[in-house]
């Protein structure tokens, strides 16, 4: 079996690939920085060097938040397609990162002192929320679930909520803190801020893959899921929760990154096939790889300005949507 | 149909009226008749009115009526009852045509002088044309425009274009990045009468056309098959009719931004109302959408003071659950 083989290959070499991204996105950017700072600068750290406050406090946070993000977005992409049988599920387009915003924007209105864990525990609950208004309506709807109408009812949906948002924030005159957490900002990683979310993406990645058997059962359809009886839905549940704080801690962390959930999985499962315990852990590591690169790329696009992430995201994610639609067009399990 | 037109037109005076004369400062009927009519002009109240509230409904007016009729033609020829020139991603491209053209010409001319203005609709129709090429080659599916692919379609060229809005307005100057921030988000603040005059002229000439074909549209409801039989080359003239949207869509994005759901909406209440002949459908359809912007730019005004939220928004707040109580209707087994 290729699938097997590939599984092999992206197993072993994942520790070089993540390796090889991290110092490549440490190495390169406005500044070039040699190896041998580096190194330095990871052995003996001298505050008063301005190459290693570079290091520290900006290249570092920033690659690891990437990969991180990365890896969250690409394995609750890989969740949602598995449990929805859809193949376009992913969190920007089911209006799960825009819920996470839109209850941001509300408790900066209401609660404007909250600390970042509180912040953090919004955008979990904001993610659920948008999880729970698109999967209500698709359960409502005739057809609901196919993805055509899953993702209309996702992308008006999230259409809704952001709107929402910003007509708050303009009454309220937040709008520039509001767009501080709605475009992506991968190049403004706090390190505190990150070593807060960490464990929580440890939980949301840990859970994934513990689930990845059971959901391999689900994505097979009604009649092999029939088998676990009862569980199917505990599963769903498990799953969606964990698709949740994944999602919520990447938007709470870096804001709206589109399309790493929808294309990792997929190019993920051309390479493995489509047994989620496979899939789920290679859909982390690819993820991780993926944006760490796009990071880098968006950084050489307009050098020496920074170009936002989504643009380096969409112009990968566009053309791979259209050609998902163009070959599997309104499919339930293309 | 007659009582019908009046009860919107009505309607549409009503509201223009309370968007005149309310605000920050408010006009009383006979100031407001006797400034209009030039009776007794008062300078102040001259100003007021003529420099920015009657520029702001007049726009509103224009962009409604045409949004409403391309909207109503955009759905019958995709026969998809969810058709909406935003949602489509037409909106997106032409406004990544305009942004390319505020890039372009920074720093060379005013961008509010008459020139500038004018060629705003060109790009804005270029990138528009573009989109729906693209909406063309993705969702063609068997020989006929699949329905649920066409919305696909046009989510992905919806991100795809304002992501290139993005990259193209990072490169502007601070100042004119601004004024493409406030233009994107669908606002009629910056209504003024050099605006209208450079879309008044792509109304005047694509309006008629579109109502002109009434009949075709009409037929056109039908499949493919009985279409051909009538003798109609129906790829032909849905190419005009499209080429005729598209430019009218991009004339209202280049001054308006980005106005979603008025063409979702006023089409549907105008079929509601005036059952299946497109000759009363688009008129009426028309009237409908201007209503809608003007309400919605008064909206705007009038619930957020001291602040402003952009009609877009508000039409977008009302418009999503129009949109799923639309889908929610759809028949069972019916492809969205």
């Amino acid at each position: 079996m290729y699938s097997k083989q590939w599984t092999r290959i992206i197993l072993i070499t994942s520790p070089f690939a993540i390796t090889l991204s991290l110092l490549l996105s440490i190495l390169y950017g406005a500044k070039h920085l040699s190896t041998d700072i580096v190194f330095t600068s990871l052995i003996h750290f001298d505050p008063g060097n301005t190459d290693h406050q570079i290091i520290w406090h900006s290249r570092i946070p920033r690659a690891a938040g990437a990969l991180l993000i990365g890896a969250a977005l690409a394995v609750s992409g890989a969740l949602m397609q598995g449990i929805t049988r859809n193949y376009l599920a992913s969190p920007s387009i089911m209006g799960v990162s825009d819920g996470s915003a839109f209850i941001i924007t509300l408790c900066m209105v209401l609660l404007p002192q909250s600390s970042s864990i509180e912040m953090m525990i919004y955008s979990f609950i904001g993610s659920a929320l948008g999880a729970v208004l698109v999967f209500g309506l698709a359960a409502m709807m005739p057809n609901g679930f196919t993805p055509v109408q899953l993702a209309i009812i996702g992308t008006v949906t999230s259409m809704l909520l952001s709107s929402l948002s910003a007509a708050m924030s303009i009454y309220f005159q937040i709008s520039q803190d509001l767009s501080f957490w709605y475009s992506a900002r991968l190049h403004q990683m706090s390190p505190d801020f990150l070593k807060l979310a960490a464990p929580f993406f440890l939980i949301g990645i840990i859970m994934a893959i513990s689930l990845s058997k059971k959901v391999t059962a689900v994505s097979l359809g009604d009649d092999i899921s029939k088998s676990l009886g009862q569980k199917k839905k505990t599963i769903k549940i498990m799953a969606m929760l964990s698709v949740i704080i994944l999602t919520g801690s990447a938007v709470a962390l870096a804001g709206k990154i589109a399309f790493v959930g929808l294309v990792v999985p997929h190019i993920t499962r051309f390479l493995v096939g489509s047994d989620y315990s496979r899939l789920i852990p290679c859909s982390c590591i690819l993820g991780g790889i993926f944006l760490t690169l796009c990071d880098l790329a968006s950084r050489f696009i307009n050098y020496p300005f920074e170009t936002p992430i989504e643009v380096v995201t969409s112009i990968i994610g566009v053309p791979f949507f259209l050609y998902l639609i163009k070959r599997k067009g309104g499919e339930q399990n293309g | 149909m007659a009582k019908k037109y009046a009860l919107f037109i009505a309607l549409i005076l009503v509201v223009s009226y309370f968007s005149l004369t309310s605000g920050s400062f408010s006009v009383r009927p006979a100031e407001l008749l006797s400034t209009l009519f030039q009776i007794y002009p008062n300078p102040q109240y001259e100003i007021l009115l003529f420099d920015l509230r009657l520029p702001r409904v007049v726009m509103a007016a224009i962009i409604g009526l045409g949004l409403g009729i391309a909207g109503a033609v955009i759905q019958a020829i995709t026969r998809n009852g969810l058709a909406d020139p935003g949602i489509l991603g037409i909106n997106a491209g032409a406004g990544a045509g305009i942004v390319a053209f505020m890039l372009l010409f920074q720093g060379q001319k005013e961008v509010t002088s008459i020139a500038a203005a004018m060629g705003m609709p060109l790009f804005g129709l270029i990138g528009g044309l573009i989109a729906a090429i693209l909406i063309y080659i993705f969702a063609w599916h068997r020989g006929n425009l699949d329905s649920g692919r066409i919305i696909l379609v046009g989510i992905a060229i919806n991100s795809g274009f304002s992501a290139l809005s993005l990259f193209l307005s990072l490169k502007m100057d601070p100042q004119d990045y601004q004024m493409a921030m406030v233009w994107k988000n669908g606002s009629i603040w910056s209504a003024n009468w050099t605006y209208i005059t450079a879309v008044l002229p792509w109304m005047l000439l694509f309006i008629p056309i579109l109502i002109g074909k009434s009949r075709l549209l009409d037929t056109i409801r039908f499949d493919e098959d009985t279409v051909r039989s009538l003798g109609i080359s129906s790829n032909k003239e849905k190419t005009i009719l499209l080429v005729a949207c598209v430019a009218i869509i991009s004339a209202c994005v280049s001054v308006a931004g980005s106005m979603a759901f008025v063409g979702l909406i006023a089409p549907h209440i105008s079929r509601r109302l005036a059952g299946v002949e497109h000759r009363y459908i688009l008129p009426l359809s028309g009237l409908i959408g201007m209503l809608l912007v003007i309400s919605a730019d008064f909206a705007g005004k009038l619930f957020f003071q001291p602040a402003e939220v952009p009609a877009g928004i508000i039409l977008a707040i009302l418009g999503v659950p129009y949109f799923l109580y639309l889908l929610f209707k759809q028949k069972k087994g019916e492809n969205a």
